[in-house]
């Protein structure tokens, strides 16, 4: 009886119950439905979602957490000899279980893991059973208790919308649900990681090599988990991107919103928007294919020693595609300025450079920054351009034209791998993710910021 | 009192109504053929007497035409009001005085207009000079997001009238004083121009106009975003003013006309009805429509 | 007084300046084209740089041979099922037929050359029709089969005589199968029908895209409902308290977030926390949802707004109820606004990579996903995985992929272009 079923199970007792809830309101109206007060379909839909809604949330938080508990309840059973391994080791055993369980193949099937596998199962299996007695049972109970509450007088209508409305906010408050529970589990396991590691190697350690033993008595198993050289490849990369973005992207703008004609405007603006919307997996891959060796290339042509995974060619790609962000703020922006103003500037024979030099841009600054600040905050927390053409070595430096590496690449580069879930390596991931969310948060709140302290000027 | 020599009978008959100015008339009408003129009394003023000539004034926007046929001077350092109901063209009139119009897209401008003699629709001429012979005060005042100080110094730093820190500070305090705004603001010049209140911006962008040393100042309802105290000091603003600049003002205030302006055009749906002096057109205007706005059975 | 002799100097001062301003101005707005062109210069190069290297990979060469499916394959003289099939030497059967073509080769090392030419699925291939048609026993088929991918490189063109790593001999074996008409270009199905794979010629992008439909079908399913839930109660319902100020401003920074960080909560959360399977389309379908939440929520609310007051007022009085008001009539008419902000979302959904990554989407899966729990991998990500092998033939079918992709989207987002406009009411 599988979680499908079941679900396919209480659509159809719920969608039963309509029924049986119109049948009882048609008889306690004595078969005239106007006496009731509300349309006969809201009685049905009542005790639908009375019996339906519980049972559902019942199913799905049992579904979303059977597979852990029954996990657990598995490893609590281990032999002894399995039982003192550690913890990586552990959860290797409990993904052979699960695979055998579900009839794959696992890298050696002995009897001790076939029979923690068929033991596994057989819980899967009573978990499923109960699942089904609990949901029906609430689904059950439901029902019965809005099809006693029907009477002509009963307010099904009234008690639909509220459902509903409640049902709606719901919805509203998963947004704060994904924020917290990003900042829980990120913020979790970072705990986790700063345990093994301390905060303040992590934040000002100036080496960065995530190495780990992989067995407890692999000698040399030191790795020194200090940021700054990822850090400042993002900063690097991210620099490179906005010295490319802001000018190409201002300009753009303002050619557009002051320059440009009508037919003009309609060609070129969407064409911009294009840049935005190419997937940065192949930007990534442009980047890599085409850019990185045309500036090794041109580099040592010109005598210089230029890595093929430069910052500069991840930078520069980057900045090809924040090009859209910055143009399409900024061109919002400086459509907003009042036309009084620059009335104004032309009324005392200013050329129109002048105008927006000297007026129009001024009046549009806040905005401008604010859509810098966000540009910068998405080149920050961009990945795929950086992953496929930049470098996974941590280096401080300086230089374009070394490689570097990023907080994002070091993040895909630490979970990607075949590496267990608890050591220092997997959660250093976590800590880099911490640090990414509160940076790109805070530039996010600082754009906001400037934009509405400043924004009154003209008005 | 010489007689005007004249060359066209038409002319005659508009200029000898109801002139009275006792400067000589030795009148050299413009040679350019006069077309159907319906103007009423003195629309046009000898050369001397002449800073804007403006002849055979068409404006349209698109297919529809807001300003027919127009005929009319502006005198040197005197006010002249345009008057008339809304929509009758008098703001799009004033806005090709200073070629503003030249920003609005579908907008076509037909005749001569001309400052000192020059057309200022030549082909070869640039706007950007004429801009700053030429000044503009608008309806609603727009100072700039920059400090008092930068707001005046503004014209006259882009054209290049100041060079040194010393003579912008000479301008911007001869133009706020000419503004009578100088008193007001002379310790906060750094605070933003838009933190004034409305008629003080307003007279900061008289300052601003007036900062350039302009010919002719052109305000476009100056005062109907303002309180009667603000308008009552601009009003005064204007008159000393006078003494300085040609002002041309469109108004829709009758009273306001008849207090600052020495001749008033009335305008009616895109033709100029009547030009007189300003005492005149308020007591016996000659047109029958004139008399209608005026005594208030329309506008 | 402005009398006419300082007018003229102002004049004279104004004039001198002139020319330099002008200047400026000329260079400014240059500036300003000159900015657009190299943008649009950027966009011509990548797409034809990528145009350019992924043409070549929408065909495939194959080559002509005939198998005799020989009575002496059959281990035994028993009746042909799938079981006994299966246990057929079919690679030998490869070998035969290519030592029969090219009866001069002899030597080891040229022979394993030789077997080498034809794709290591061919085998398959024979099974495949041997099972389709149990006729064919006794019989000879001339079959076209797949080259390997280093002939398929050469034979288009992809790579010349100078890069190739086919020795002279396997080139004068080409030569000799061109001049028998028995080798050719064709136009490269298996790219649409394959999984990935190994080998660049039997690698195919049909698994990415069918677990990209199942992701974007289970993000769209549930974004679209909670978003639109969402999006009704902020406009309709919601008034200004602190909660709903910190339901918005959660919406706003939550549209700011990178997106990797929501791989991570997936990872946390799903996989970790509540035991989800990785590369699950459900999972992924899971983290694109939350990421596309606030774009479908912003897009709803401004079509919500967009409802002309009078059209509410009219139904509320009627005597409809605010709930009626809302379902009966705004929704209907902000439906196509919605639309329009899901496509988009789905879109930026479909180009995806990081955060599914995060949740294990990175494995190498031959088999066609045909579940919501089925592993898979998504088109965005194969593309990732391929760019990294070396091979020429990848390197096409990389951008082969990424052109596909990208269709995909020029779509989807003309589907969006054209709901915006037909439905464009004009109150």
């Amino acid at each position: 009886m599988s979680p499908t079923t079941i679900f396919i199970i209480v659509i159809l007792l719920s969608v039963s119950s309509y029924w049986f809830a119109t049948r009882k309101a048609k008889a306690v109206s004595g078969g005239d439905t106007r006496k009731l007060h509300s349309r006969l379909p809201y009685y049905g839909y009542m005790t639908a979602l009375w019996a339906g809604l519980p049972a559902l949330l019942v199913l799905l938080a049992w579904v979303s957490f059977q597979g852990t508990i029954v996990a657990n309840l598995v490893m609590s059973d281990l032999p002894p000899e399995l039982a003192s391994l550690s913890a990586e080791r552990q959860s290797l055993i409990l993904n052979d279980i699960q695979n055998i369980a579900k009839g794959g193949q696992a890298s050696n099937v002995d009897d001790v893991l076939q029979a923690m596998a068929d033991h596994y199962n057989h819980l899967l299996s009573i978990s499923h059973a109960a699942s089904l007695v609990v949901v029906l049972a609430v689904l059950i109970i439901g029902a019965i208790f809005a099809l006693k509450s029907i009477k002509p007088e009963m307010r099904a209508r009234k008690r639909v919308e509220s459902i509903i409305k409640y049902l709606l906010i719901f919805s509203s408050t998963i947004a704060i649900f994904t924020t917290v529970g990003i900042v829980l589990s990120v913020l979790f396991e970072s705990l986790r990681f700063f345990e093994k590691v301390p905060a303040t190697d992590f934040f000002f350690g100036l080496e960065w090599s995530p190495q780990m033993a992989i067995r407890a008595d692999q000698v040399g198993s030191s790795g020194s988990f200090g940021m700054i050289p990822v850090f400042a490849g993002t900063m690097l990369v991210s620099l490179i991107a906005m010295l490319v973005a802001v000018p190409i992207g201002l300009f753009s703008a303002i050619y557009l919103s002051e320059y440009a004609g009508k037919t003009f405007r309609t060609f070129a603006k969407p064409l911009l928007e294009v840049l935005a919307g190419v997937p940065t997996v192949v930007y990534g891959f442009f980047a890599a294919l085409a850019v990185a060796p045309f500036i090794r290339d041109s580099g040592s042509l010109l005598g210089l020693s230029v890595s093929s995974e430069s910052a500069l060619a991840a930078g520069l790609v980057m900045g090809i595609m924040i090009i859209p962000f910055v143009s399409s703020l900024s061109d919002d922006v400086i459509n907003a300025v009042p036309q009084s103003l620059r009335d104004g500037a032309y009324g005392l024979g200013s050329t129109q450079s002048e105008t927006i030099r000297q007026v129009i841009l001024p009046a549009a600054l806040p905005g401008i920054v604010g859509g810098v600040l966000l540009a910068v905050s998405r080149a920050i927390g961009e990945t795929m351009i950086v992953v496929m053409a930049a470098g996974l070595s941590a280096n401080l430096t300086a230089n374009p034209l070394d490689a570097v590496t990023t907080v994002t690449v070091q993040i895909v580069t630490l979970l990607v791998g075949d590496q267990e879930f608890d050591s220092a390596k997997t959660l250093a991931a976590f800590a880099l993710g911490l640090t990414l969310f509160v940076v790109t948060l805070a530039l996010n709140v600082l754009a906001l910021h400037i934009v509405r302290k400043y924004r009154e000027q003209y008005d | 009192m010489d007689k005007p020599i004249m060359m066209n009978e038409k002319v005659n008959f508009a200029l000898t109504m109801g002139m009275t100015d006792t400067d000589d008339i030795r009148e050299e009408t413009d040679t350019t053929e006069i077309k159907q003129m319906a103007t009423v009394g003195s629309p046009l003023l000898s050369e001397k007497k002449s800073r804007m000539t403006c002849r055979n004034v068409d404006v349209f926007y698109g297919d529809k035409q807001a300003i027919n046929n127009v005929s009319l001077d502006v005198g040197k350092n005197e006010v002249l009001a345009m008057i008339g109901p809304s929509g009758c063209g008098k703001s799009t009139f004033l806005r090709c005085l200073n070629r503003m119009n030249d920003t609005i897209d579908i907008c076509r401008v037909e005749g001569s207009i001309k400052l000192d003699g020059q057309d200022i629709y030549d082909k070869s001429l640039d706007v950007v000079p004429l801009r700053a012979r030429v000044g503009m005060v608008f309806q609603k005042p727009n100072p700039f997001p920059k400090s008092i100080y930068d707001n005046v110094a503004y014209g006259p730093r882009i054209h290049g009238l100041v060079s040194n820190k010393a003579e912008t500070d000479a301008v911007v305090e001869e133009s706020l004083k000419s503004a009578g705004l100088w008193e007001e603001v002379k310790d906060r010049l750094d605070a933003p121009g838009t933190g004034l209140s409305g008629g003080q911006q307003q007279r900061l962008c008289i300052a601003r106009a007036i900062a350039v040393k302009p010919e002719v100042i052109l305000m476009d309802e100056p005062c109907s975003a303002l309180d009667p105290i603000a308008t009552a000091k601009i009003e005064e603003l204007i008159d000393e003013l006078r003494a300085e600049f040609t002002i041309a003002i469109v108004t829709h205030s009758m009273q306001q006309a008849a207090r600052v302006s020495q001749r008033t055009a009335y305008f009616h749906l895109g033709d100029l009805v009547e030009v007189d002096k300003t005492d005149k057109i308020f007591t016996s205007p000659s047109h029958q429509l004139t008399e209608d706005y005026i005594t208030g059975r329309f506008g | 007084m402005t009398n006419k002799k300082q007018a003229l100097a102002i004049a004279q001062v104004v004039e001198k300046g002139l020319a330099k301003r002008k200047a400026r101005e000329r260079r400014f707005r240059l500036a300003g084209l000159s900015a657009i062109i190299v943008s649009l210069i950027m966009l011509v190069v990548l797409l034809s740089s990528i145009v350019l290297t992924g043409l070549p990979a929408f065909t495939q060469t194959a080559v002509k041979l005939d198998f005799t499916y020989d009575q002496d394959l059959l281990p035994s003289a028993e009746s042909l099922n799938d079981e006994v099939i299966m246990a057929m030497d079919f690679h030998g059967l490869v070998k035969k037929t290519l030592r029969e073509k090219f009866p001069e080769v002899s030597s080891r090392k040229d022979k394993k050359q030789l077997y080498s030419m034809i794709s290591s699925g061919t085998p398959y291939d024979l099974r495949d029709a041997l099972m389709a048609d149990h006729e064919l026993l006794g019989q000879t088929v001339s079959l076209w089969v797949l080259a390997d991918d280093e002939v398929d490189s050469f034979f288009k063109g992809s790579k010349t005589v100078t890069d190739t790593k086919l020795s002279e001999k396997q080139i004068s074996w080409i030569e000799t199968l061109k001049a028998e008409e028995r080798i050719r270009t064709q136009f490269n199905w298996t790219f649409f029908e394959n999984g990935d794979s190994r080998e660049p010629e039997l690698s195919g992008i049909r698994g990415a895209m069918m677990g990209s439909l199942f992701v974007v079908l289970v993000t769209l399913l549930l974004s679209f409902p909670i978003g639109v839930a969402a999006a009704i109660y902020l406009e309709e319902f919601a008034t200004q308290n602190r909660w709903n100020d910190l339901i918005e401003i959660n919406i706003n920074n939550l549209a700011a977030v990178p997106s990797i960080v929501f791989g991570l909560l997936g990872l946390a959360i799903y996989i970790n926390l509540m035991g989800m399977p990785r590369s699950a389309p459900l999972v992924a379908g899971l983290v694109l949802t939350l990421m596309t939440l606030p774009t479908i929520i912003i897009a709803s609310r401004a079509a919500l707004k967009s409802v002309p007051p009078s059209l509410r007022e009219a139904a509320l009085g009627l005597g409809a109820s605010k709930t009626q008001m809302i379902f009966h009539h705004v929704l209907p008419q902000a439906m196509p606004g919605m639309l329009t902000g899901s496509i988009i979302g789905m879109a930026q959904a479909l180009g995806e990579t990081a955060p599914l990554l995060m949740i294990g989407m990175v494995a190498f899966i031959v088999d066609i996903p045909s579940g919501f729990l089925d592993p898979a991998t998504v088109l965005p990500v194969q593309i990732y995985l391929w760019a990294d092998s070396p091979e020429t033939a990848f390197l096409e079918r990389t951008a082969a992929a990424i052109m596909v992709l990208l269709v995909f989207l020029i779509m989807m987002n003309l589907l969006a272009i054209w709901l915006r406009k037909k439905f464009e009411k004009r109150w």
